[in-house]
């Protein structure tokens, strides 16, 4: 049995060292000088450190403002993704009515519609709405997600049928039922909602660059365009550009993935 | 330490008010709702009331546009300045050679990245599960490369995977192999690995190939984390009950572990497909737009249709033909898979 | 409770026809296009030039701006980093659906071609014969030859719809270091040159020679090179006898692995001179300060020279470089926007610009100017590219262009990769090329 841990483990490391791989090279180019760099080699770490690099980064683009501009972003984004995939998913899971399956296969449609299609009919929109250059244009059209609304549906038919014919006993209606019982229960379900969707929004480049006009709105990808010019990108501040970027999303992952713990489904139902 | 907690308490203080307001109007809602439903109304205000926000948004920024694309498909021209041409479009695309060529490219992608994804998500979600130490650090960098953008991850696979210059064929030329193209490569890996016993043209290329593992890698860290939390919510009470009874690690996994997570593996499997039909981020970042057409998928060309050369009508055409394929692919899945799934 | 779903259902549709005029103006415009549409400015109160230059640059054009609006009376400039090229294409073009603009953007020709048939570029024959806002003709005639033409359509009465902007040449850049190896003192002159010397250095050092890197402006180049043209009263001539001789040169360096073919989008050629890996690298002179800044300081092994030719004393390469197009909003911003494009064009910024970025000035008199002598003094290769100018020629600007480029880079990868020869390439990119330009030369 310790040998078949021991083998896991080696197993796992294995795997982990090949997804890391890139991630330790991108590290190792941000304190490059660009010769280094560019040049491809079994060498992760710099012969000189550049430490330079990193203020260098901070002076091509506003990063603070971009930051801020980010997590504003996408923490709404995150927020009313949760807020209407949880409704929207228990509806399709738990409510009987006319048309619940066809109206769910219409919003998954959604999902299958490429991005490149709405791009243009959803920017014309924004600019008869007046919203061009403006927190609404990168946060509203972002807010519901099929995606997460599949994921909920598929959490909520996955609770046993006890929990919810207990809960009308009680004398429990839907929407208590929802906030206070169905939330905690499907919580591993709901942190993969919120991760993802904040995630997509702090990583679209496409649409923040079309909507937004100047500085005021722009977000962290934006500031990595800074660094492409006519004849090439500044790979070694790119790549700094890149891993200051991405240490905000790896640590809300570590605390997220807490919550992908096995629960003790049994207390409260007995029998 | 009391001044700081008189303080919490007081800022909390608001909040908690909320919540039990909150709830007060919940139980409101929930007896109008009942009474709506005695009435014979059945659960329509309840979905109403739930489903209209994400009804509403979802048809203004992704059903409408698909409406506006889909009219714009019967139109020719440049730039939506065209006239009225019917099906000429769709016609026009199931000629192209090009076309064909790039749905081609998807489906060997799709058929390629979904099976694997998913099986190799799985066995490493499981192992993830099982460990007690490390494991937040391991499921972390598990979830890396999905957080990484494409951009940087795949400037980080050219340069590895360089014919010249890359390490993957430094390792090659150690181990005895001829060096290889790799994302460069025309040539069908069925027919390099054949040593040309099979044609060049047939099955996808070693360019293809280099992209589909790295959307393997990349796509890897979504699915392992989705699977996480599939398995959290399988009742511990279960496993335990079965292992009395004498199973064994491996039959527990088969006969128990998979029929429960089997709406997870589902979700994956058509949330994976489509957004392996979509794929446009690691294609464009790997080859640029620029490279042959054996490594360019629908999206790609789509993308070159509409923004590089201005067909609004032919490229919104080609994009309900893609829409068209995933929408059957999906109802396929659905009716073969989902007979297969089991809710507790 | 009936009525209260009656209502909620009443107040749905009646929100969904109040959403209606939102979307109805979605619809594809009336056939053919308008030609006259007038937009509304991005900005009210400044004219704001979109543009894609980045660190350095970007800086420096900031500052022009902030010295134009100094002494401008009217609506002041802002200048807006809107992505690349691409991006900005896009951009523009998803406002032009909105009927919102900005006062002026950088375009390549085959995009100022599509913002001509929406309606958006503004013609700008009246404001150069103006008489104050005007430019003289010796200034026009002092503009390097090329660079007024390309901007001028002829599917549009051969009106100046954009205005040249900064322009860069195709040449070459070569490592003495690995030539010397070989035993080679001086770079190719002729394309025999280039082929000799490249089996020279593979023989003598075993290392690459070149680093192709698969684009249609290359390609073009070495065509002007030959002695060829590329289009030529709106046909095609990518079958031509030169046009076979360049695809040649690419199969032979494929056949005898004399080169190797660049990633897409990449600067590995670039990086592999640097490291003496390479000895000839094709590109424009816009890598040049780049190719500095690799070097690390260096001026001794490495250098620059015009393309190989095919007859030295007619020479012959690519004449690159966005120009910008002034686009139809107010009267004030057009104003504001022409007297900046007049003021970037002037000797002195010009000299300024072309100092700072390692641009090429698109006006002749700046030639003459005591920096620019000083800076060729520093090294003699500085001046390579300015020499180049006198016979650099522009890429067609005809519409649908920008798919027979895409055509042409394939043509090249497919060379190198070894799946075609050159006579099948050259076939199969001018038919290619005829079906495109057929297909998007009838009228609209």
């Amino acid at each position: 049995m310790k040998f078949n841990r021991l083998l896991l483990y080696l197993f796992l490391c294995c795997g982990a060292f090949l997804a890391l791989y890139p991630f330790l090279w991108m590290l190792g180019a941000s304190f490059k000088t660009l010769n280094e760099a560019s040049t491809p080699s079994l060498n992760l770490l710099p012969k000189v450190w550049q430490w330079s690099n990193v203020t260098e980064t901070f002076r091509a683009a506003p990063f603070g403002l971009y930051f801020f501009n980010s997590f504003l972003v996408a923490g709404s984004v995150c927020l009313s993704v949760c807020a209407t995939s949880l409704m929207a998913g228990y509806a399709f899971a738990r409510l009987q009515f006319k048309g619940r399956q066809l109206l769910f296969f219409i919003i998954l449609g959604s999902m299958m519609v490429p991005f490149e299609l709405t791009f243009i009919p959803n920017f014309v929109l924004i600019s008869r709405l007046g919203w061009y250059n403006s927190y609404a244009a990168l946060i509203v059209p972002w807010c519901v997600s099929a995606f997460s609304i599949f994921l909920m549906r598929q959490a909520f038919l996955a609770l046993p049928r006890d929990f919810y014919d207990a809960a009308v006993l009680d004398g429990c209606g839907h929407l208590r039922f929802l906030v206070r019982i169905g939330i905690p229960l499907v919580m591993p379900s709901l942190v993969t909602v919120a991760l993802f969707a904040f995630l997509g929004s702090y990583n679209a480049l496409l649409w923040p660059l079309i909507v937004t006009a100047d500085d005021s709105c722009r977000v962290v990808q934006i500031g990595l365009v800074a660094f492409y010019s006519d004849a090439g990108a500044r790979l070694n501040l790119l790549m700094c550009a890149s891993s200051i970027i991405i240490l905000p999303t790896v640590l809300i992952y570590f605390v997220a993935q807490r919550y992908f713990v096995q629960t003790t489904m049994g207390t409260g139902i007995k029998g | 330490m009391t001044q700081f907690k008189k303080r919490l308490q007081i800022f909390l203080f608001p909040f908690v008010l909320l919540a039990v307001a909150g709830d007060r109007c919940l139980g409101m809602l929930d007896d109008g709702l009942d009474a709506l439903r005695r009435r014979g109304l059945g659960d329509w205000p309840a979905a109403l009331l739930l489903l209209l926000p994400a009804v509403i948004l979802l048809s203004l920024f992704s059903l409408y546009p698909m409406g506006a694309s889909l009219q714009m498909s019967f139109f020719g021209g440049r730039h939506g300045e065209g006239d009225f041409v019917g099906l000429a479009n769709y016609t026009e695309a199931l000629n192209n050679p090009d076309f064909r060529r790039s749905f081609l490219v998807t489906l060997y992608y799709v058929l390629g990245v979904v099976p694997l994804t998913v099986s190799l998500s799985f066995i490493i979600a499981f192992g993830l599960f099982k460990i007690t130490r490390g494991r937040g650090l391991l499921r972390s960098l598990y979830f890396l490369p999905y957080v990484t953008s494409a951009v940087a991850a795949a400037m980080v696979w050219r340069s590895l995977f360089h014919p010249q210059q890359g390490v993957v064929n430094l390792l090659f030329s150690y181990l005895g192999f001829s060096p290889q193209n790799w994302l460069l490569e025309p040539r069908g890996i069925l027919h390099l690995l054949s040593h040309g016993w099979i044609p060049a043209d047939l099955g996808p290329s070693l360019g293809l190939c280099c992209i589909m593992l790295f959307d393997i890698w990349h796509g890897s860290g979504f699915m392992i984390a989705v699977f996480l939390a599939g398995l959290s919510v399988i009742p511990r009470e279960l496993e335990e009950a079965a292992r009395m009874d004498g199973a064994g690690e491996w039959r527990l996994m088969w006969h128990v572990t998979l029929p429960l997570l089997s709406p997870t593996i589902f979700f994956l499997s058509i949330v994976g497909v489509i957004k392996a039909f979509q794929a446009f981020n690691s294609f464009y970042a790997l080859t640029h737009a620029g490279g042959l057409p054996d490594t360019q998928n629908l999206i790609l060309y789509v993308y070159a249709q509409f923004y590089q050369y201005g067909y609004w009508g032919y490229g919104a055409a080609v994009a309900t033909l893609l829409v068209l394929v995933i929408v059957a692919l999906t109802l396929l899945q659905w009716r073969v898979l989902g007979r297969k799934v089991f809710y507790s | 409770m009936k009525k209260a779903l009656l209502i909620a259902v009443t107040a749905s549709l009646i929100s969904t026809l109040l959403l209606v005029p939102l979307f109805s103006g979605c619809a594809p415009a009336t056939p053919g296009g308008s030609k006259d549409r007038s937009f509304k400015p991005l900005d009210p109160d400044f004219a704001v030039f979109w543009d894609r230059q980045t660190t350095e640059s970007a800086q420096l054009l900031q500052d022009l701006a902030a010295e134009f609006n100094r002494s401008w009376q009217g609506i002041p400039i802002k200048v807006e980093r809107a992505g690349n090229y691409t991006d900005i294409f896009r951009k523009v073009s998803a406002s032009i659906r909105a009927g919102v603009l900005p006062a002026m953007a950088v375009a390549y020709e085959s995009m100022t071609n599509d913002y001509i048939n929406a309606g958006a570029a503004v013609d700008l024959e009246p404001l150069l014969a103006d008489e104050e806002a005007g430019l003289s003709a010796e200034a026009l005639a002092d503009y390097i030859p090329g660079a007024l033409e390309n901007n001028r359509f002829a599917n549009h009465d051969n009106h100046l719809y954009a205005f040249p902007f900064a322009k860069s040449v195709l040449i070459l850049y070569y490592n003495k270091k690995v030539m010397q190896d070989a035993g080679i003192t001086a770079p190719p002159a002729t394309w025999d040159d280039f082929i000799n010397q490249c089996r020279q250095i593979k023989a003598k050092t075993g290392k690459y020679a070149h680093g192709v890197h698969a684009d249609c402006s290359t390609v073009n180049g070495m065509i002007f090179s030959q002695g060829g043209d590329v289009l030529k009263d709106g046909k095609c001539l990518y079958d031509s006898p030169e046009a076979l001789a360049v695809f040649r040169i690419y199969e032979i360096l494929a056949k005898e692995n004399l080169a190797w073919l660049v990633s897409p989008s990449s600067y590995e050629d670039n990086v592999a001179l640097s490291k003496d890996e390479i000895a000839f690298v094709m590109r424009s002179s816009s890598s040049f300060s780049d190719m500095k800044l690799l070097m690390e300081g260096d001026t001794e092994r490495w250098g620059i020279a015009p393309i190989p030719q095919k007859d030295p004393a007619k020479p012959g390469t690519t004449l690159y470089g966005p120009n910008v197009c002034i686009f139809n909003t107010t009267e004030a911003h057009i104003q504001a926007a022409w007297a900046f494009m007049k003021f970037l064009t002037s000797p002195e910024v010009s000299v300024r610009w072309s100092l700072e970025t390692g641009y090429l000035p698109v006006r002749r008199s700046t030639l003459h100017q005591p920096e620019l002598q000083q800076h060729w003094e520093k090294w003699e290769c500085n001046k390579v590219p300015y020499d180049c100018l006198a016979f650099a020629r522009t890429e067609p600007n005809a519409p649908g262009w920008q798919e027979v480029r895409d055509l042409a880079t394939r043509a090249v990868s497919e060379i190198m990769a070894g799946v075609t020869t050159a006579e099948k390439a050259a076939a199969a990119l001018q038919s290619g090329a005829e079906r495109i330009l057929a297909r998007n030369a009838r009228p609209q």
